[in-house]
C-alpha cells in the first residue's frame, strides 16, 4: 500500500452534548449476504424507488451504492451548527438542484423505531446549473429521472438497521441490532 | 466472497483506523467498502506530492467513499480509503483519506463484505 504522509494539522475532537458511549465501534456481521442489482423506478421518489421493490424482496436492512443517473428533481441538505444547540450539528433548510445529475451515492435502509422504512443517504450531483455540489439527500422529495439508475444491493439477513436515539449526540442514528422489530 | 458486516463508528473516532478496528473486531482479513457516509470533523486526504491536505469543517459530509482493507505482510490490517466531502456550502473535495486526521464528527455507517483471496481462482 502506498505510504501514509504525515498529518499537517492536529486532528481535533469535539465535545458532544451528552455522556460519551464506551461503545465506540458498534458493528454486527451476518453469515451471508444477499446483493441485488436494483434499477430505480423512473417518476418515483427516491425513497419509493428504493425502499418498494426491496421490500418486496424481504430487504427491510442494506447498505447501498448508488451509480450515476438523472433525476427530474433532486434536493440536498449541508451541515449547519444547530442553531437551536439541541446538538451541535443539523441540516440546513434544504437546497433544490432542479433537475440533476447524481454522479455518485451511498444510502443506508434500516427501519424507524416503530419498524417503518428509513433511508439515509449522501451523494455528489451535478445541479441543473452546473455546479458541482454534495451533501445529505433529500429521498422523499428527490424524483428519479426518464432513465432508471442503478443501485448495488447488500442485504443485511442476519441482523437490522434501526433509528435508534444516542444519548451522546443527542440526535436519532441508524444503529444495529440483533433483534428485529416489525411495524 | 464471504461474510457481510455494517458499523456505526462514534464521534471523534478515526475513520481509517476505526475501519481497521471494524475489520479486527468481525476477523475480518480482508475487506471491501460496500456502502459508507458519514460526517467528519475535518478531513484530510493525501496529494500526488506525497503531502497531506487539510480540509476545515466542521460538519464535513462525506458524500462517497469507496475502498478496501487488507493484512499486510506483517499481519497488521490496512485500510485504503478514498472518497469526496461536500462542505458547509456543499462544495467538494476529495482524495485518499491520510490515517488519523479524519475524525468523525456526527456518525458514521460503515457496509464491508469480507473478501476471502484464498478462493480467488485468479
Amino acid at each position: 500500500m502506498t505510504p501514509q504522509p504525515a498529518l499537517n494539522t492536529s486532528p481535533h475532537t469535539l465535545q458532544h452534548p451528552g455522556p460519551v458511549s464506551s461503545l465506540r465501534i458498534n458493528s454486527r456481521s451476518g453469515a451471508g449476504s444477499r446483493h441485488f442489482r436494483l434499477q430505480l423506478e423512473p417518476g418515483l421518489s427516491l425513497f419509493d424507488a428504493l425502499v418498494q421493490p426491496l421490500a418486496k424482496v424481504g430487504v427491510q436492512s442494506a447498505g447501498m451504492v448508488i451509480f450515476g443517473g438523472y433525476f427530474e428533481r433532486l434536493d440536498y441538505c449541508v451541515g449547519q451548527v444547530d442553531p437551536t444547540q439541541n446538538a451541535l450539528f443539523n441540516y440546513a433548510a434544504p437546497r433544490q438542484a432542479g433537475a440533476a445529475y447524481m454522479m455518485a451515492g451511498n444510502a443506508t435502509l434500516g427501519k424507524t423505531h416503530d419498524g417503518l422504512p428509513a433511508v439515509h443517504c449522501h451523494a455528489a450531483l451535478r445541479t441543473q446549473a452546473g455546479e458541482v455540489k454534495g451533501g445529505h439527500i433529500v429521498t422523499e422529495a428527490s424524483i428519479v429521472g426518464a432513465q432508471p439508475l442503478v443501485v448495488l444491493v447488500t442485504a443485511f439477513d442476519d441482523f437490522e438497521l434501526r433509528v435508534t436515539f444516542d444519548a451522546e449526540t443527542n440526535i436519532s442514528l441508524f444503529q444495529p441490532h440483533h433483534e428485529k422489530v416489525h411495524a | 466472497m464471504g461474510r457481510i458486516a455494517f458499523a456505526r463508528i462514534a464521534p471523534n473516532e478515526d475513520l481509517v483506523q476505526s475501519v481497521e478496528k471494524f475489520c479486527m473486531a468481525q476477523g475480518f482479513k480482508n475487506a471491501f467498502v460496500r456502502g459508507a457516509l458519514g460526517s467528519l470533523v475535518d478531513a484530510c486526504i493525501s496529494t500526488a506530492n506525497g503531502q497531506s491536505r487539510h480540509i476545515t469543517g466542521p460538519a464535513l459530509e462525506v458524500v462517497s467513499l469507496g475502498g478496501e482493507v487488507r493484512t499486510g505482510p506483517d499481519g497488521a490490517l490496512r485500510a485504503a480509503l478514498s472518497g469526496v466531502v461536500a462542505d458547509m456550502q456543499g462544495n467538494l473535495v476529495g482524495g485518499p483519506f491520510v490515517s488519523g486526521g479524519n475524525l468523525v464528527c456526527m456518525t458514521f455507517e460503515v457496509t464491508l463484505e469480507e473478501w476471502l483471496p484464498e478462493r480467488a481462482s485468479v
